[in-house]
């Protein structure tokens, strides 16, 4: 990983200024950019210009497999590196051309009845129970009205299911949408859904309606390579988004600023680039932009239709007219340039870099392919300054490790959605609206060690600790062991008719204004039932460990005795290489295990044969007579305890 | 109920519980005797491992004097601070808490017109010691009821902002090459209150989660991969960012959580006190991380900061028996805590702070409990403490749509404070902002 000696920074800053400089004349000659640097560090770092074809090696597919996809197995990067650099780059970036991936579809549960059904957000529960009051039914539900304290109870336990049912759902869909990446045939598909995620940071948190998070990601798989302002204008019309960011709270002259600033400090701009003046205004342009059922809908009479002052430009503006404007700001190709460069590439691309970048995406007419193309081409990206620069994330690492092995099912042991949220990253939940900082934010001593035994369960999942307890028990920690015991003994008897509290006051139209908030029903008593519905009427996924057989991918790399096996198995998961000490410690370790013994056997090879032939892998708990398969995992495991494995 | 708590972790464990269905029941083997077996087993660490632990910095300074440290308790869920700093005598709380409401005859008197709910006795003694600051009304402006907002704003401190750091994180960053287990968190995931650019927290549940899973025959071999290159190896950088220091960066955390697991177990599940916590269990999880905490600080371990956690605060319902019991956990765990740190001789250098993301809804709701609301009181507690009434309760008399008081008192006033007096930290540089500290500390 040597760098020239003469790449000092200062020489750095000089072709960047001679590169600006270059673009500049470029620019008044209106010829296009030459951003040609002849005096380049050798190794490509800082330049924007393709890798020529002549340069181009299996590592560089191999890497480029990994940042723009999720890696792969040994045979799928021999396919394309065989395509050499600009079709290698085309296949994967202009994927709608590619056919549509056979991926499975998502096995919802069917706890939600319909597709217009709208589930409660928190703290809007009072119109289910206005309804229930006047109707008699009300979330699916339907109550005796008005016959005594507790006429509302089941509505409560239905809104209660619905918010469990929920987070359960999304769980199963999030490891779903993993499953999406591990089987797609279009990796970076899935990779810039993932990247638009953390970008456009939506939480299910807030939004309780995992269909809409799902619908999200549609857009975000449809529009994420297509133009930026196609995207943006999805993204402010989604209704995640709009549920999530208060765009349904914004309505004229009420505004609620919060999309409006995000737009503008973390989508498109920002900080610096506008004023408050401008979120504000923005926000007006924004109003009566809300939904109707679970779908987008414009009301006309919460528009604002008074003038707005944006960016300079005065009018009646709509909330087309802002993103418009947004785009004509040169700062806007500079911001997503930057995003998708640090994403992408590395953390820490110089300005004139991403100034080249963006001006592609600007002339381009902001098209993200265009972009993208030139990224993953240029001869920065395949520089050492790149490679093994970048911090898998935790979804990536999970990924990518299923992938490198092969694997052509979603393993449930260890369970995706809980193995990436301890490593700090589940999926329809980012922290906040700005999505998860990654880079070096990944690592600490704690998800460290938890990414180390990710890769230990994968391969001995036996080893998994058992759960404390039973799911329902959660609901102990919020309503108290002796309300959840109670329950629990009417459980048994099947009888909940003795509530545990049931104020009587608490009871008639007089009170239906409390009862979202509480009011005639026990909440206790609904989170308990709503939580046992929820478990007894999602869908069971029966989690079973991966089928892996190292022994027969370091058998199909050619290896026959330990040296060989090490580097089989560093060469199929490692992108960046690990130290000669390190090496040899691993070989070491093999051969001690080995005690003498051959790697192989002439029959075990044969029986490897057969079963490589008949597509058939052994599992973990399939029979190893001679203890081999058992030392590779072991082997393997170090090798994915290495610091470098975090990295790509 | 918290939707959110609820919610959330029924999920988690959905397809652990799915994994080994059945497999409870069979063995009669909680997962804590199997991780307990497993620590057991693990403290026979090779040589390798062992060797790397590196000579950390002790706490104390070559004069002998130690670091101040600054404990931070969370009470998640929101915890009803009308029911546990009670106006007794207001109207408007005797009136709109027909059921909830507590009487002089039971309040332990902080003056007049206040008093504490009567779980709080330890918490009571120290206040009429001086060794127990309560500031009033604490919030921000337009203060968010959501869990998942309200907690991220206090544990960032900075409201409204989608920031990645916590300004416990921030503080860390302010440090010159920190000692790697200056910052500890304990629970489940990093609280967003320690996470940093650059000084990553150690977290924990139970010390054992530290620990690399692995045959035993390899852990020598594990301790090699992650020892520092040798120094000619190491290529020359003029790049803070090159592959290769981001290499030594992971490296150098593998060697942390190596020597972090084996001082932070050999600190905790060796130390022994006379001095009772309280009730421990999985629920009551305060008294348990304030014991471990006294005993990183009884081994001598060069904490600064530490960041606990216990959750059940959500009383959205029956709230006049679980609130008693929590605050019975709460008060049992910090007063245990002070009396471990004063047998250690450490009370002196030891702050706590006890906060929760929002007070509760003045009028109590239909099923015994209360909602979300705003205002809450914030503690400081310890022998460096001034002891007393501070900020301004919140006014009763001026509620807002939702029947919530406005606070008082920004929060941050009470993070300068502690930025500012205790933990010698530019208060303005971690905030972005002046906030006017309080006279909380008897050394500022």
């Amino acid at each position: 990983l040597g760098r020239p000696s003469g790449s000092t920074s200062g020489g750095r800053l000089r072709l960047a200024a001679a590169g600006i400089a270059a673009a500049a004349i470029a620019t008044l000659l209106g010829a296009p950019p030459a951003h040609a640097q002849r005096d380049a560090p050798r190794d490509g770092r800082d330049d924007p210009t393709p890798l020529a074809a002549a340069d181009w090696t299996r590592a560089h597919a191999a890497h480029l497999l990994e940042r723009a996809g999720f890696g792969g197995t040994p045979a799928e990067i021999d396919a394309l590196a065989a395509l050499g650099p600009v079709a290698a780059v085309r296949t994967l970036v202009r994927y709608p051309a590619q056919p549509a991936p056979n991926l499975p579809i998502f096995d919802a549960s069917g706890v939600f009845p319909s597709d217009d059904f709208v589930p409660p957000p928190p703290g809007a529960a009072r119109p289910h129970f206005v309804r229930a009051f006047f109707r008699g039914e009300a979330l699916g539900a339907s109550v005796e009205r008005r016959t005594g304290p507790g006429w509302a109870q089941p509505i409560a336990d239905q809104l209660l299911f619905f918010v469990v049912a929920d987070a359960i759902e999304s769980a199963r869909a999030a490891a779903w949408q993993g499953e999406r990446m591990l089987l797609t045939t279009r990796p970076l598909e899935e990779k810039l859904a993932l990247f638009w995620h953390g970008h456009f940071a939506t939480s299910n948190q807030k939004v309780r309606d995992h269909r809409k998070m799902l619908a999200q990601w549609d857009l975000f798989r449809a529009r994420g390579n297509a133009r930026l302002r196609d995207l943006v204008l999805g993204v402010a019309r989604d209704p995640a988004m709009l549920l999530y960011l208060d765009g349904v709270e914004n309505v004229r002259g009420a505004p609620n600023e919060n999309f409006a600033r995000e737009l503008l400090e973390l989508f498109t701009l920002g900080v610096g680039q506008y004023t408050q003046d401008d979120v504000s205004e923005a926000a007006r342009a924004f109003t009566g932009w809300g939904l109707d059922g679970n779908a987008f809908h414009r009301a006309w009479w919460r528009h604002d239709k008074g003038r707005k002052t944006f960016l300079g430009r005065t009018a009646r503006l709509d909330g087309t007219d802002v993103i418009d404007r947004i785009l004509e700001e040169p700062a806007c190709a500079r911001f997503i340039a930057a995003k998708l460069y640090t994403f992408f590439v590395r953390p820490d691309p110089s300005p004139a870099l991403i100034e080249s970048h963006a001006r592609t995406f600007r002339e381009s007419g902001h098209d993200i392919a265009v972009l993208l193309e030139a990224m993953l081409l240029s001869r920065d990206f395949y520089s050492d300054a790149t490679r093994g620069a970048h911090v898998k994330g935790p979804v990536e690492l999970v990924v990518s490790t299923y992938r490198k092995m092969g694997l052509e099912t979603m393993p449930g042991i260890p369970g995706f959605t809980p193995t990436t949220q301890s490593l700090g990253q589940r999926l329809y939940a980012p922290p906040n609206v700005a999505g998860w900082p990654g880079d070096r934010v990944w690592i600490t001593p704690a998800t460290l060690v938890l990414r180390q035994n990710f890769a230990r369960y994968v391969l001995f999942p036996q080893e998994r600790p058992l759960p404390r307890r039973r799911p329902i028990e959660l609901v102990a920690d919020i309503v108290g062991r002796d309300a959840f015991e109670q329950m629990e003994a009417m459980a048994r008897r099947g009888d909940f008719s003795g509530a545990p509290t049931m104020p009587e006051r608490a009871s008639g139209l007089a009170r239906v204004g409390a009862v979202g908030e509480g009011g005639a029903v026990d909440l206790a008593r609904a989170l308990y039932n709503g939580a046992r519905k929820a478990l007894r009427e999602t869908r069971l996924d029966v989690p079973l460990p991966a089928e892996l057989s190292v022994s027969a991918w370091v058998r199909s790399a050619g290896a026959h005795d330990a040296e060989t096996a090490v580097d089989a198995l560093a060469s199929r998961f490692l992108s960046v290489p690990m130290r000669t000490s390190d090496r040899a410690a691993l070989i070491a370790q093999l051969e001690r295990s080995l005690a003498g013994r051959a790697l192989f056997s002439d029959d075990a090879d044969e029986a490897d044969d057969a079963e490589e032939r008949d597509g058939v892998k052994k599992g973990v708990d399939v029979a190893d007579e001679d203890g081999m398969e058992r030392m590779l995992r072991e082997v393997l495991h170090l090798v994915l305890s290495l610091p470098e494995y975090q990295l790509s | 109920v918290s939707h959110y708590d609820a919610a959330h972790t029924c999920s988690d464990s959905h397809d652990d519980a799915c994994a080994h269905a059945g497999s409870d029941a069979k063995h009669g083997l909680s997962r804590r005797d199997v991780l307990r077996c497993g620590a057991v087993v693990g403290l026979g660490l090779g040589s390798g491992v062992a060797s790397l632990v590196p000579a950390f910095a002790q706490a104390r300074a070559p004069d002998g004097t130690r670091s101040p440290v600054l404990v931070v308790v969370e009470l998640a869920g929101g915890n009803d601070g009308l029911n546990t700093v009670v106006p007794h005598r207001h109207d408007v709380y005797r009136k709109l808490r027909p059921t909830l409401r507590l009487g002089r005859d039971v309040l332990r008197p902080l003056d007049d017109a206040r008093g504490l709910h009567p779980a709080l006795a330890g918490l009571h003694a120290r206040f009429e010691r001086g060794e127990l600051a309560i500031v009033e009304g604490c919030g921000y402006p337009d203060p968010v009821r959501s869990h998942f907002s309200a907690q991220e704003f206090w544990h960032t401190a900075r409201p409204h902002i989608a920031e990645p750091y916590g300004w416990l994180g921030r503080v860390a960053d302010t440090w010159t090459d920190p000692d790697p287990l200056s910052v500890i968190a304990i629970g489940a995931a990093p609280p967003r209150a320690v996470a940093a650019a650059s000084h990553a927290a150690v977290c924990f549940g139970a010390p054992d989660q530290l620990e690399r899973r692995g045959a035993r025959d390899t852990r020598d071999v594990y301790g090699r991969l992650i020892e520092d290159d040798a120094p000619a190896a190491a290529a020359p950088s003029d790049d803070a960012s090159t592959p290769r220091d981001i290499a030594s960066f992971v490296r150098e955390t593998a060697q942390v959580a190596s020597a972090a697991s084996v001082r932070i177990r050999a600190a905790v599940e060796h130390y022994e006190t006379a001095v009772s916590y309280g009730i421990e269990t999985e629920a009551a999880s305060l008294g348990r991380d304030l014991r471990g905490i006294a005993a990183l600080l009884a081994a001598d371990l060069p904490l600064r900061v530490a960041h606990v956690s216990m959750g059940g605060f959500d009383s959205h319902a029956r709230q006049l028996q679980s609130h008693q019991l929590q605050l019975g956990y709460v008060d049992d765990a910090l007063f245990g805590f002070a009396r471990d740190l004063a047998r250690l001789g450490r009370d002196q250098d030891v702050v706590v702070l006890v906060f929760t993301e929002f007070g509760r809804r003045v009028a109590e709701n239909g099923s015994g409990g209360t909602d979300h609301g705003t205002a809450t009181p914030v503690f400081v507690l310890g022998a460096p403490v001034r002891g007393g009434l501070y900020g301004a309760a919140p006014s009763l008399d001026a509620l807002d749509a939702a029947g919530d008081p406005a606070p008082t008192t920004d929060f941050r006033r009470v993070y300068a404070t502690l930025l500012d007096g205790w933990l010698d930290t530019d208060s303005v540089a971690v905030l972005g902002a002046d906030h006017a500290p309080l006279p909380l500390l008897r050394r500022a």
